[in-house]
């Protein structure tokens, strides 16, 4: 499904992703995992296109989308969540939504045709409503929406275009327990064709969603392994875990 | 997100009516002043659509207008060809030009957008005051009005000429507040709103920014057919970059984002600008003060404020109410 | 074309931009310092202008017109800053660029009010007012004397942002505003003493270019975009972005304009729109990338 292949980037002489190589297979539940500052967010930025890397390729069912844009890419189903919310600010939830199922769907230039009245575009709002629990809030502005809501919007947007292959960039940073449970049985109740890369902080979500893990440090690959080898890796603990270890 | 209410469409057909009324019994100078109002009211409604829903505040409107009167009168006055397919022309040639600026301008934003289309538009006004062909600034003469004697209608007499000019009025309004009600609309506030997003969720902000210039620069060609025939000549000055700015003053006093708000503020502008004149000498300053006051207080504009009320006053209702 | 042709064309741009110089100058910098687009510069050159022909009226020395007219234009500006320009340095470019062409409007009418509709000239100091020859040209002296002057302000400018405190305060806040604020430099204040500065250079621009070119209600709206190119091919904020923007312009304009007169009138808005599309940031950028 997506093959990332010798992935670098360098800003001037700092490199902060360094040959970073992996496969997801469809319907993959894929966690990130790293210190700050370990160019997660940059790979994620690298793999939907708001960055050039500086060397290798991305391929996406076997076809290279490196020379394509933002946009190309989320038509070819990349879809990617923000760990700082990037909403429409001064709209509605519903029109958040929208806008993003029509995008997707490529209603987005009809000069007589209202999308908004679509009912296509209708159907994945509702759904993307529904998988992130905002269907009560459709009509909240953003402005007035809380915290935690605008989280949820922030994946909804996402979700609304129906994506073949989901990053998320830690969906649940600033959130409250009750609301990373909710995280928690959203991510379980995604559609199981949909493959799922996921920057996570909170160690027993990430386990429990996870079907592999990816360890990054310092821009590289560390670690790749299942979330039990994850656990039972002393370099992963090194570097990344000790403080879980002792959680645990 | 553009919504045509029932106050919007009520407003619009008395604004009309009054205007059509005025120039019905108002005599020659009342029909002048109605064409005036006209295309003013066009022009604004063409910025409003870029400004007002796409966030691009352009300061070539006034010569993308200037293209379409141009090449109205290169295509008649010059060249000898009928004035109604000329006229189609020169709206396309406007809204080709558009298309091309915006195209090229589409990566800029902020003050560096108002600052390239200024670029673009006083290269057209330079271009056109430099050409000896079209006159330079002695500008040009000999514009047709069309010519509907067959139907019985003198378009050459200044009521029957004042009244087209209002149907045209409607018809941008109509067209304007159609396309802003339907999916290209939607798409252009959401590039409003958050660019970089709408680009992450597959839409290629680019090409619908010089779109959504592509279709303004047709209704401001729209108001360059009007200005061309209304005198009957035309000179580089509808180029120039102080047009623009005028007209998105217009804006701004009416109600950015709204439609209806420019065309009340072109109604309003006129009308202060010849009342005016008949005290003082002085009616830029009037129009400067109320223009920063206008800003200062939120600006929402005349029409803009009054709705901002109304939907205040439900709101307070509602909450009473529940 | 001979030689001497050459060195008045040359001289004739030089002369055209300093008074580039001197109006950019203030725009840029108040660009970099306080994010904010004032349109209404070209009105405070044209009030320097003005001021500085009452002023010379009234102390019968254009020595007295050269000091005044850039204090009555600092006091307008003060004015201006605390009426409405520190209100909008948040407010947005398109609630700016609105307000500050509403303020050519309301300064428009006020140079028709008070010194009517009609040209005004303003005479050249006695010792200024001849010619003097120049690498086998002559020239008038007076216009030696604003070349002369805008390099003294250059080099004092230079000086200041370079080797002071205050310069390297202000460097810092156009680099880095929030965190010159942290390290407790009174940005506030900073912003209103640099206002000033750019408003005076406005106002003596404006009295210096009196006597070449006479007082017209006009003149602020007809150099206002010549400026605007300068401050922006240079690079919003930066210094030496503005001086080489003059010189770039001031040569397009003069020289251009004598040799391919069609060209040159359309040079600088290609110019223009050349950078905003492919450089954004100007020649000399305020800010390193």
């Amino acid at each position: 499904m997506l093959d990332v292949h010798n992935l670098s980037k360098a800003f001037g002489g700092l490199q902060v992703t360094r040959n970073v190589s992996f496969k997801l297979e469809q319907g993959e539940r894929r966690v990130i995992l790293g210190p700050n500052g370990a160019g997660k967010t940059t790979l994620f930025n690298l793999l939907v296109g708001e960055l050039k890397p500086t060397a290798g390729d991305i391929l996406v069912g076997g076809t290279s989308i490196s020379g394509m844009s933002v946009s190309q890419r989320s038509r070819m189903g990349l879809s990617r969540s923000y760990q700082k919310n990037n909403l429409f600010e001064d709209l509605t939830v519903r029109e958040n939504l929208t806008l993003a199922a029509a995008a997707a769907q490529g209603k987005i230039a009809w000069l007589v045709k209202d999308s908004f009245r679509d009912r296509g575009v209708k159907e994945a709002v509702e759904e993307a409503a529904e998988l992130v629990s905002l269907t009560d809030l459709l009509d909240t502005p953003v402005k007035a929406a809380s915290y935690g809501n605008r989280r949820q919007l922030e994946v909804g947007i996402a979700l609304a275009t129906r994506p073949k292959l989901l990053l998320m960039d830690e969906p649940t940073s600033g959130v409250g327990p009750s609301m990373i449970e909710g995280f928690h049985r959203l991510l379980k109740s995604l559609p199981e064709e949909l493959t799922v890369l996921i920057i996570e902080h909170d160690m027993d979500l990430a386990f429990d969603v996870a079907d592999r893990i990816t360890v990054l440090n310092f821009g590289e690959v560390v670690f790749e392994g299942t979330p039990d080898e994850t656990r039972g890796n002393p370099v992963v603990r090194d570097i990344y875990l000790g403080d879980w270890q002792q959680d645990a | 997100m553009f919504h045509q209410t029932p106050t919007r469409s009520i407003v619009l057909v008395f604004a009309l009516v009054a205007l059509a009324l005025y120039a019905i019994y108002g005599g020659y100078f009342a029909r002048e002043i109605v064409v005036e109002i006209a295309i003013l009211a066009i022009l604004a409604i063409s910025i409003d659509v870029v400004a007002g829903f796409g966030g691009m505040v352009s300061l070539c409107h006034g010569a993308i207008m200037g293209v379409s009167a141009y090449t109205y009168g290169i295509l008649t006055a010059k060249l000898g060809y009928p004035a109604l397919p000329s006229a189609v022309a020169a709206i396309g040639a406007a809204a080709v030009f558009g298309t091309v600026v915006g195209w090229i301008t589409a990566r800029t934003t902020g003050i560096y957008f108002i600052m390239a289309t200024l670029a673009f538009g006083q290269m057209a006004y330079t271009v056109i005051f430099k050409s000896r062909w079209l006159g330079g600034d002695d500008g040009m003469g000999g514009l047709p009005r069309f010519d509907f004697d067959w139907a019985g209608i003198a378009m050459n007499k200044s009521l029957p000429f004042a009244l087209y000019a209002l149907l045209l009025v409607l018809l941008c309004y109509v067209a304007a507040a159609w396309v802003m009600r339907s999916a290209f609309g939607r798409t252009l506030c959401g590039i409003h709103s958050n660019e970089p997003r709408m680009r992450a969720i597959g839409v290629s902000t680019i090409i619908h920014r010089a779109r959504a210039m592509g279709f303004s620069g047709l209704l401001a060609g729209v108001a360059g057919i009007i200005a061309g025939q209304h005198i009957q000549y035309i000179s580089p000055e509808l180029l120039f970059w102080t047009v623009s700015g005028e007209a998105l003053i217009v804006v701004i006093l009416g109600g950015l984002g709204t439609l209806i708000g420019p065309m009340i503020g072109a109604i309003a502008f006129v009308l202060l600008k010849h009342e005016l004149s008949g005290y003082t000498d002085h009616w830029h300053i009037v129009v400067g003060l109320v223009l920063i006051a206008t800003v200062l207080a939120g600006g929402r504009g005349l029409y803009g404020q009054i709705e901002h009320w109304m939907t205040r006053r439900k709101a307070r209702g509602a909450a009473q109410n529940a | 074309m001979d030689a001497g042709f050459w060195v008045l064309q040359f001289l004739n741009a030089l002369q055209y931009s300093m008074l580039l110089f001197l109006l950019s100058i203030g725009l840029t910098v108040i660009f970099g310092l306080l994010h904010f687009v004032n349109l209404a510069h070209g009105a405070l050159y044209m009030m320097g202008a003005y001021l500085g022909i009452s002023a010379a009226a009234l102390t019968g020395s254009y020595w007295g017109a050269f000091i005044l007219a850039p204090l009555g234009v600092t006091a307008i500006g003060a004015l201006l800053y605390f009426t409405l320009i520190d209100r909008l340095r948040g407010a947005g470019p398109m609630n700016q660029v609105l307000v500050t062409f509403g303020l050519i409007f309301v300064f428009l009418d006020i140079a028709r009010l008070g010194w009517g509709d009609i040209a005004l000239g303003l005479d050249a100091p006695a010792g200024l007012s001849g010619t003097s020859n120049l690498l086998g040209v002559s020239y008038p002296t007076y216009r030696l004397f604003i070349i002369g002057l805008g390099a003294v302000v250059m080099a004092v400018l230079w000086l200041v942002l370079a080797r002071t405190q205050i310069g390297a305060m202000i460097r810092a806040s156009v680099e880095n505003g929030d965190m010159a604020a942290a390290m407790g430099i009174n940005v506030g204040r900073l912003f209103f003493a640099v206002f000033c500065v750019g408003c005076a250079l406005a106002g003596l621009a404006g009295v210096v270019a009196a006597p070449v070119f006479s007082a017209t209600t006009g003149m602020g709206i007809s150099i206002l975009i010549p400026t605007l190119i300068v401050v922006v091919i240079g690079g919003l904020g930066s210094l030496q972005g503005a001086i080489a923007g003059s010189l770039i312009v001031g040569l397009i304009e003069t020289v251009g304009a004598a040799f391919l007169p069609s060209f040159a009138a359309v040079a600088s808005y290609l110019l223009l729109a050349a950078i905003l599309v492919l450089r954004p940031q100007g020649l000399i950028p305020a800010r390193g990338t």
